[in-house]
């Protein structure tokens, strides 16, 4: 099916997220859809879909004009999005995740479902069992069988709204190829996204969003500057690998146990240097995240030895000491989850600037606190006033009030998927801040799911695979096949 | 998906809420001409014609809500009366005056409303309502107070308070009702075991228990010729009435009463549990019976279960002091009358009296107006010899006590079981 | 015409700024409630308007009920301001009944002690506020020692510790403090030397209002000025972040617990001093869970609690003519507050909801 918008405009109160949008993508394509955070692009995609209707302009579909007042219509129409988080029922499992979103009939025939579910996958090559609980899949799973339920509700038309988001590169195999089939089927596919390299690998066209508007159309072979510049309206240079590495060993590890009930972790060793960058990899849930909070002190590891050495090469065990002891003698966390245990939803950036500084007598001095907070939106180049909710901060500019809540000096920054979710500017601020960290004798250690990131910013790297940890590898002598196979579970002795 | 329905509801329940208050504008719109307009018809002239200067306004306070069909009910009654033997007079009341019902207004904060509503005597209907009654004096003292089973105003009694000038006490001598309770009690026993269902501690309950006591006492032994000392066993709830998790169950005390072979409860408190209890125990087959409290018509409930009640003709005693009130002629005064003994059931001149009910047989109902003649003829059951409940003497033999001996009779009874002040 | 914009939210169009806009949202909400009361009433053949005539004269009509009015708003405000303690720490003091009930019951402890001697009224006073807090604040720790220490959620903890308070209460009045000769549920009348001292022909005590007064200010200046009132808000807000900030989360639950009590001990201490003047069951008056509603009406600014305390408690003493003039039963102004406060947080969450759908994806 053929799709074309029309000179779409929607406004969120003073905030023009669609500005005069065209687009027409035919049936085969795969129009990749480029913008930083906030370029307008979900507002369009969700416009499509029925979750929010248009200020003004057109849809159209194989040259039809049509209005789409909800997600119902949408679906009628033959249009299936796909949503950052999957739309679906955990307590529920496959099957029945399936027969609730269909219409059709009121007496479902389950066995016939299964059957087209089945043959579904077949065309793909996944491996979804029907009666799986949806709680047990992984969200690249989940993502998975969404797509199946939309092309099992008629869908001819897919939007996939960022869809590589945590999932595993695996997964991101799998998915592209799912794309490329669909497309040689006939269906038109928008492809939204902000990582250029995904963009290049799937897309037969890119347009690029940047406030509101869509400033331009490209053909392949895409030109990556020219994109990156229409992205930002300017030109951004990536930094080089700069290694800060010094010779003194920062914290060593020895025999780390960590009983989790799961997945439990044992005999973990190595030695994390100043101004290192380690950078963990694996399938999510293999133990990195585990292995991130026992070096921060918030799980307790069951047996062995963390060790914090002094220039004089003294050394003290920190495993059993409280959190506080871990954060007191300069190790910080930052999590994947920055509302949910980083920054505190409700209060303000200035509120938090407050907090995270050492307390001076009893009073909050209002000034020094403002004179603070400006100082440090200007330095960590925040998007936002000091009264600003953290909440109603984009992730990029909560990822950077994170990083400026942190305290001097530091040791050791631990790092739940540091750049996920973030545009490439944000991505590449983030990594200067930390490198300029580095520079300064803190070390980083990591977890990302980003191969690439990891690939770019390690010095070393340790690979998890079900609650094994490797060696340390080095950055330079490894590549981006032998990590996949590493995280695949090939090639541990 | 979900949030279009939350929108949705949303809408749905603006349009409700504007439909609502639609319906509500008109219909609430005529009320206040409809309401209104009697209320001025019927007062207006009554203003005008018989009262041509300020009318005269009787407050009074009632602890329970003045449809109790006990105490509150009586009193409220009482100031009916009063208010119907009084030219151009009108009432005003604040009902369930008590903490559990309304904890952030006190007794004086609702006296004052009252005297803010233009009333021109106030009456406190319980003992609970001391302190209120103190209070309200100590701001108010030349505004005529009346505060029924009270003791403030006797200047023989142990709490008299000299400064209270206005302040009067109105109390009728109940004792004799309790008298008649105990002896149709005893009269109609089988198993000689009499329950007494008492409410709080103080002097006036250990009182009307112990006169309750003495009466069937006396119709046990002179009347039937019992020899045996009759069982006469005292639960005190701990309240008026009842109010849950605070006071004992009445119902569960008298159902306890009537399960443990007493066959018959006499009711202390100002609610119609005893009965209404004796009316299932006897639907079940059970010969048992209740003796209420308080209020003329507070065996209706369940006649045939109810002996009868000893219960307050309070307009009797009001009626004179509001008059003088309203006159100009008032004095302070501590009233504790005795029935009128010609006619104790006269509601124009008998301060209480006692009705007998369907449970009551005729030979007893005979033998009951015996006992009220002799009591009429002068006789006195407070009368030695008569010991405390701890077996220390209270009255010699022949000895008559007094006034403040029974006002403020420290104990029970020897012979009687049950708590003297609650441990 | 509803259905029409609820498919097309037009942000400019006027319902949309009527429920987004801050005061004209809790506008409607006080409005739907009167018409809610107004309903009722109306279904008890009553008069609304006269309902809320006598109200309003019930509650300003006299000198005498103005100032009964400011006399019960002192406890119901002082209860309120200790609740935005545990409200800022995201937890629900549901025992605060309890904890006023044992402030009242130590702060009458040293009126027995010192009944009879001839202590100046001065020093007794001032020993029965200080053993009136510690009450409160013994029993409050309590409460927070549970949830901290033994996971006891904090409304299964309070509820329990106001059941062994009134049953302490009820032991106390019909047990050893007793009056003499007497079992009535109340303790004998405090000797009016120690009474805070009143407004002569009044129930109003200036100490009391004093003391109320600078509690707003002080709680107001804690909460907003200070980093203890930062990192209190902090933890309410985000447990797990705080913890991770650096803040000693339990400790600061603790202190909200502790702080509460130190109001609700208080505000015993003043039910007995200054306005029961004797120790009877109800004597928290109910203000531990009215403070609730208030609590949640004033969203954590304590400045807030005095006007919304005053609204509630003229609402209540006015509704104690309704008995008196129009024979309803005064619970109506119970209704009426919890109208108040359930319009207030539907039309808060119409609010949110409407801000969050239509003004705050343009990121996504």
């Amino acid at each position: 099916m053929d799709v074309e918008v029309r000179n779409i405009h929607k406004t969120f109160g003073k905030v023009h997220a669609n500005n005069d949008i065209s687009l027409v993508v035919k049936s085969g394509e795969v129009q990749g859809i480029l913008g930083e955070n906030g370029a307008g692009k979900s507002t369009l995609m969700k416009i499509l879909s029925g979750f929010i209707s248009l200020d003004a302009g057109s849809i159209l579909l194989d040259g039809k004009e049509v209005t789409i007042g909800s997600p119902a219509d949408s679906v009628k129409f033959g249009i299936g999005m796909l949503h950052q988080d999957p739309l679906d029922f955990p307590p529920l499992n496959v099957l029945d995740n399936l027969i609730l979103g269909s219409r059709e009939r009121m007496i479902p025939n389950r066995k016939k479902v299964r059957q087209e579910f089945v043959e579904l996958q077949k065309q793909f090559d996944f491996s979804i069992s029907p009666d799986a609980f949806i709680d047990s899949l992984s969200v690249g799973e989940r993502q998975q069988l969404e797509i199946i339920r939309l092309l099992w509700l008629g869908a001819e038309v897919l939007i996939l709204d960022e869809p590589t988001t945590g999932i595993s590169a695996a997964q991101k195999i799998q998915l592209f190829a799912m794309v490329r089939k669909l497309s040689e089927q006939g269906k038109a596919i928008l492809f939204v996204s902000h990582k250029l390299e995904e963009v290049e690998a799937l897309c037969t066209q890119v347009a690029v969003f940047r406030q509101g508007m869509n400033v331009g159309q490209m053909l392949p072979p895409f030109d990556n500057d020219k994109l990156v510049e229409m992205m930002f309206g300017k030109i951004l240079t990536r930094s080089d690998r700069k290694c800060c590495t010094q010779e003194k060993v920062n914290i060593e590890v020895s025999d780390l146990k960590i009983d989790d009930p799961r997945l439990p972790i044992k005999n973990v060793n190595f030695c994390i240097q100043k101004g290192e960058v380690i950078g963990l990899a694996g399938m999510e849930g293999s133990g990195q995240g585990l292995l991130l909070r026992a070096l921060a002190g918030i799980i307790r590891p069951s047996g062995g030895h963390i060790w914090l050495c002094e220039e004089n090469s003294s050394k003290k065990d920190f495993v059993g000491k409280h959190y506080f002891d871990f954060k007191d003698s300069g190790i910080s966390f930052l999590p994947a989850d920055r509302l949910d245990e980083g920054l505190i939803a409700g209060l303000d950036l200035r509120e938090h600037f407050i907090l995270a500084e050492k307390q001076k007598g009893f009073f909050v001095d209002a000034k020094a606190a403002m004179q603070l907070t400006e100082k440090r939106i200007k330095d960590f180049n925040i998007k936002g006033t000091a009264e600003n909710m953290v909440e109603s901060l984009s992730g990029g500019n909560q990822q950077r009030a994170e990083l400026a809540l942190l305290r001097q000096p530091l040791r050791l920054l631990l790092l739940d998927h540091p750049t996920r979710g973030l545009d490439i500017e944000s991505t590449l601020y983030i990594w200067s801040k930390l490198k300029q960290r580095c520079s300064e004798g803190a070390s980083i250690f990591f977890v990302s799911s980003d191969l690439d990131e990891i690939l770019q910013y390690s010095d070393r790297i340790l690979v998890f695979f079900g609650g094994k940890v490797s060696k340390p590898l080095d950055a330079g002598d490894v590549s981006v096949d032998q990590l996949g196979q590493l995280i695949g579970g090939r090639g541990w002795e | 998906m979900f949030s279009k329905r939350i929108w949705t509801l949303v809408s749905l329940l603006v349009v409700m809420a504007l439909v609502l208050a639609a319906c509500a504008t008109p219909t609430a719109a005529p009320a206040p001409v409809e309401t209104e307009a009697p209320v001025a018809a019927t007062e207006a002239p009554v203003v005008a014609t018989e009262a041509p200067a300020e009318p005269f306004v009787i407050g009074i306070l009632t602890v329970g809500p003045i449809t109790d069909n006990g105490w509150s009910t009586a009193n409220y009654l009482g100031a009916v009366y009063a208010q119907s033997k009084i030219e151009g007079a009108e009432l005003i009341y604040a009902e369930n005056v008590n903490s559990a019902a309304n904890p952030n207004t006190t007794a004086a904060q609702f006296a004052e409303q009252l005297l803010d509503k233009g009333a021109n005597v106030i009456i406190f209907n319980s003992d609970d309502m001391k302190d209120g009654v103190t209070e309200f004096t100590s701001l108010h003292p030349d505004v005529p107070v009346i505060w029924l089973t009270g003791d403030f105003a006797w200047e023989d009694g142990k709490r008299y308070q000299p400064d209270m000038k206005s302040q009067s006490d109105v109390f009728s001598k109940m004792e004799y009702g309790k008298m008649m309770a105990g002896c149709a009690a005893a009269l109609t026993t089988k198993t000689g075991k009499i329950g007494f269902l008492g409410a709080l501690i103080n002097d006036e309950t250990r009182r009307h228990a112990a006169a309750a006591y003495l009466g069937a006492d006396y119709c046990w032994k002179s009347i039937r010729s019992e020899t045996t000392p009759i069982d006469f066993k005292v639960t005190w709830i701990g309240m008026w009435f009842n109010i849950p998790g605070v006071t004992l169950d009445p119902t569960q005390v008298a159902d306890t009463f009537f399960t443990d072979g007493y066959d018959i409860v006499i009711s202390g408190i100002d609610s119609t549990e005893a009965v209404t209890v004796a009316k299932k125990f006897r639907d079940q087959g059970e010969d048992v019976y209740a003796v209420q409290y308080d209020y003329e018509k507070a065996c209706d409930v369940a006649p045939d279960a109810c002996l009868g009640v000893p219960y307050y003709n309070w307009g009797v005693d009001l009626l004179p002091i509001i008059q003088s009130i309203k006159d100009g002629t008032y004095t302070r005064q501590f009233v504790w009358s005795d029935p009128d003994w010609s006619d104790i059931n006269n509601p124009d001149t008998s301060s209480i009296g006692f009705k007998k009910s369907d449970g009551l047989s005729a030979e007893n109902s005979a033998l009951l107006d015996q006992f009220i003649g002799e009591l009429a003829g002068g006789l006195n059951l407070w009368t030695g010899p008569l010991n405390f409940q701890d077996g220390t003497e209270f009255l010699a033999d022949g000895v008559e006590a007094t006034d403040q001996q029974i006002w403020y009779l420290p104990q029970l009874l020897e012979g009687m079981t049950g708590d003297s002040v609650t441990k | 015409m509803e259905k029409e914009k609820t498919k097309n939210p037009n942000q400019n169009s006027f319902l949309f700024n009527l429920l987004t806009n801050r005061a004209s949202s809790m506008t409607l909400a006080v409005v739907f409630a009167l018409v809610f009361t107004s309903l009722l009433v109306w279904m008890m053949k009553a008069n609304p308007i006269s309902v809320f005539q006598t109200i309003i004269t019930g509650a300003f009509g006299s000198t005498n009920n103005f100032t009964q009015v400011i006399q019960a708003w002192v406890p119901l405000v002082l209860a309120s301001l200790g609740l935005m303690f545990t409200f800022t720490a995201g937890l629900w003091n549901i025992g605060m009944e309890g904890q006023i009930v044992m402030g009242a019951i130590f702060s009458y402890g040293i009126i027995r002690i010192f009944d009879g001697s001839d202590a100046s009224s001065a020093l007794v006073i001032i020993l029965c506020i200080l053993a009136g807090i510690l009450g409160g604040t013994l029993w409050a720790f309590l409460v927070g020692l549970l949830k901290n220490f033994g996971g006891v959620n904090e409304i299964f903890g309070g509820l329990g510790f106001n059941f062994i308070a009134d049953a302490v209460m009820l032991f106390l009045v019909f047990g050893p403090w007793k009056p003499e000769g007497v079992a009535n549920g109340s303790t004998k009348m405090l000797d009016t030397r120690f009474w805070l001292p009143q407004i002569e022909g009044t129930y109003l005590s200036l100490w009391a209002l004093g003391i109320a007064i600078v509690c707003v200010i002080l709680v107001t200046v804690i909460l907003q000025g200070t980093y203890f009132g930062l990192k209190l808000k902090a933890v309410g807000k985000n447990n797990k972040s705080s913890f991770l900030l650096g803040i000693h989360t339990n400790r600061y639950m603790l202190l909200a617990f502790v702080l509460c009590g130190v109001l609700a001990g208080l505000t015993g201490a003043l039910q007995v001093l200054g306005f029961n003047h004797v120790l009877r069951n109800n004597i928290s008056g109910g203000y531990g869970y009215i403070g609730l509603m208030v609590g949640m009406l004033a969203n954590i600014q304590p400045l807030i609690t005095a006007p919304i305390a005053f609204i509630f408690i003229a609402l209540s003493k006015g509704a104690a003519g309704l008995g008196i003039d129009l024979k309803l039963d005064s619970n109506l102004a119970g209704v009426i507050q919890g109208a108040l406060v359930i319009f207030v947080l539907i039309m808060d969450g119409v609010r949110k909801v409407l801000i969050k759908k239509f003004k705050g994806v343009q990121s996504g």
